[in-house]
């Protein structure tokens, strides 16, 4: 997960614009995706992800603005020119041709000879764990078989950055895992920059080196996943990347080592200046701690820093998980918390006082 | 429903619905369609005299159809005919077709199909009489450049002849042409469109090696559409070609009233028929061809 910075860029985007007609679709993207990263947008549908993966394509020209690719301006630089591949989310594999056929779809103008780019096709489809498809019609294909294709086919022509539009929400939930993996051993094989885009958070933190979160067509955070998760930029995106418990807090004072504040149910505690987050949203004070920093205490457990008390009023047993909604004593909403379900931890029922251990320096404070 | 029978709502079973439900197609279709069609085989196989239909069955009118140097003559001139038709006629509603396909806009593109299907709102008749108006020899195109001083005295090639044949026709099945290519091209995935310029080629090319390939039913469609009902075509020859450049059905009309032969005639038109089956089957089985590997 660690990405050095040394790396070139090999995408930038500098103040991007894109109207349709009325519509502002991308409002000022700024960003830099560096050579040989697995970078990731992600957001919900109409933020602009697509529309900006397009925008590298050369499907959709931008309104204002540069796109830098390999630190050339691609304005006027047509789609079949760019040094890009792109994987469909609808894989656009062409019905009439076979699989290799496919594959080679992109090597009309290779000078290779004939024999060499059978060769290569071959290949391209040993490499995605497709051996010996190649006569195959391509309508015959499975969803994954299909996808397959789509990777050799844009591989094959060893793009500078492969573009990958949803490429897994087509499959069912197994598959989608197991080309998670295959994709991230890929990528890493052939060191090529990918840029995924997806709505799915969990994709995005399982695949990516870093994350740009969009809303609205904006930037909302693009930061590795450790740091997305831990130390979300705003609430938004601390909903949207998984799950998030809130409480109104109050500031008490600040200074340069940090902010005391009073948070409802949880008390008083001091929060370092790297816990404060945003300021620029004015959302009021609100701290946030995931449900996995909120731990229940059995009975001869002690609280390794903080105690709350509440009950639970909803179960939801996952078989390796167990999550509970436990109103602390008080408070306006329960509080979400998941407890892994190790061997003679009791499941807890609806209506149990818990005890919960928690600890202020997993949360985090929104301005 | 019951379980194990399967019960339609007519009481009897679905196969014998479906039987109830064409029947009144089915006896239209045989008492109108192929009982004469019979008829047509065994006059064929029969000899005409003054006395009337008679004789065994005999292939005599078959050897005079196809070693008759005028039959051979207009069969040709016919399949000539309609084969350029065809082609103009493809060739034009092709482009015609791609734009309304991918240069409207998709809530205006049944406006657009609409107006396409306008000049069929006047008799097929009109139309003809209106080309005869412009391309006559006293017609609209032959006077403008007279009075111009372009020409002297009245073109003859752009009337009587087998051009302005071809130009009428052409017309005529403009729409039947434009249609099934517009929904072969409504068929094809963007994507696929898109997924051609990445892979590095130009939009041209992607036209050719993408379009043009998924799109082939529907030109094969408009094939047959246009070049089965041209080659029979009557109306046309007499009209345009001023009776001067008969087709095959020309011939049969003759032969059949005129000469009162019904035997040759018939011979005649199971020969043209032959000849249209043969052309159409080569174009299903290309067909056949394209539509594989096609959903």
């Amino acid at each position: 997960m660690t990405f050095s910075a040394e790396k070139p860029n090999m995408i930038e985007f500098r103040d991007v614009h894109k109207y349709y007609g009325d519509y502002h679709a991308l409002r000022g993207i700024n960003a830099t995706i560096k050579a040989g990263e697995f970078f990731s947008l992600l957001g919900p549908s109409g933020c602009g992800k697509t529309t900006l993966l397009r925008t590298i394509a050369g499907f959709e020209d931008i309104s204002s603005g540069v796109v830098l690719i390999d630190s050339k301006d691609m304005a006027n630089v047509p789609a079949n020119v760019r040094p890009t591949n792109m994987v469909f989310q609808s894989y656009a594999i062409f019905p009439h041709l076979t699989v290799e056929e496919n594959v080679g779809f992109g090597l009309r103008k290779d000078p290779r000879s004939k024999d060499e780019k059978a060769k290569a096709v071959a290949e391209a489809l040993e490499m995605v764990g497709l051996k010996g498809y190649g006569k195959r019609a391509a309508h015959a294909l499975s969803g994954g078989q299909r996808q397959r294709v789509a990777l050799a086919r844009a591989l094959i022509l060893k793009p500078k950055v492969l573009l990958l539009d949803e490429p897994l929400s087509a499959l069912d939930k197994k598959m989608r895992e197991q080309m998670q993996v295959e994709l991230i051993k890929l990528q890493r094989q052939v060191g090529i920059t990918f840029i995924l885009v997806t709505h799915d958070q969990e994709e995005a933190l399982v695949m990516s080196d870093r994350i740009a979160v969009m809303f609205e067509g904006q930037i909302a955070q693009l930061a590795d996943p450790e740091t997305l998760y831990r130390r979300p930029a705003s609430r938004k995106v601390a909903d949207f990347i998984g799950t998030m418990n809130f409480a109104p807090a109050a500031v008490l004072s600040e200074d340069a080592s940090g902010v005391e504040v009073d948070a409802q149910g949880f008390g008083r505690m001091t929060l370092s200046p790297d816990q404060v987050m945003g300021g620029a949203t004015s959302e009021g004070n609100t701290i946030g701690l995931r449900p996995e920093t909120l731990t229940i205490l059995f009975d001869g457990q002690n609280a390794t820093d903080r105690e709350v008390f509440g009950t639970v009023e909803e179960v939801v047993y996952y078989g390796d998980m167990t999550y509970y909604d436990v109103r602390l004593d008080g408070a306006a909403e329960p509080l979400r918390l998941s407890m892994r379900n190790v061997p003679g931890r009791p499941v807890l029922d609806i209506g149990a006082k818990a005890r919960l251990g928690w600890s202020p320096s997993a949360a985090v404070l929104f301005r | 429903m019951e379980q194990g029978s399967k019960k339609g709502r007519f009481g009897g079973s679905e196969a014998a619905n479906g039987l109830l439900l064409i029947s009144p197609t089915a006896i239209y279709a045989t008492l109108l369609l192929a009982a004469p069609l019979f008829a047509v085989v065994v006059y064929s196989l029969m000899v005409d005299s003054k006395a009337g239909l008679a004789g065994g069955l005999t292939f005599q009118n078959y050897i005079e159809v196809w070693t008759g140097r005028i039959d051979r003559a207009l069969m040709l001139r016919s399949l000539t005919v309609s084969a350029m038709v065809t082609l103009v006629t493809v060739l034009l509603a092709y482009p015609v077709a791609y734009f309304v396909s991918f240069h409207i806009r998709q809530d205006r593109k049944s406006l657009w199909l609409f107006l396409i299907t306008i000049p069929f709102w006047t008799s097929y008749l009109i139309r003809v009489f209106l080309w005869k108006v412009i391309l006559g020899y006293n017609g609209v195109i032959n006077s403008g450049l007279m009075s111009l001083g372009i020409i002297g005295e009245p073109l003859t090639i752009i009337n009587y002849s087998i051009g302005s044949m071809i130009m009428t026709l052409a017309h005529a099945y403009a729409a039947f042409a434009i249609l099934p290519i517009f929904v072969s091209l409504e068929k094809i995935d963007r994507s696929l469109l898109e997924a051609g310029q990445d892979l590095g080629e130009s939009k041209l090319r992607t036209f050719w090696r993408v379009t043009l390939p998924l799109s082939m039913p529907g030109v094969i469609a408009a094939v047959l559409i246009v070049f089965i009902p041209t080659i029979g075509d009557y109306v046309t020859p007499e009209l345009i070609g001023g009776g001067k450049l008969p087709m095959i059905a020309n011939r049969i009309e003759a032969v059949m009233l005129k000469q009162n032969d019904k035997a040759l005639g018939s011979a005649i038109a199971m020969t043209a028929m032959a000849i249209v089956a043969l052309v159409s089957v080569a174009f299903l089985l290309l067909n056949k061809r394209f539509l594989k590997g096609q959903k």
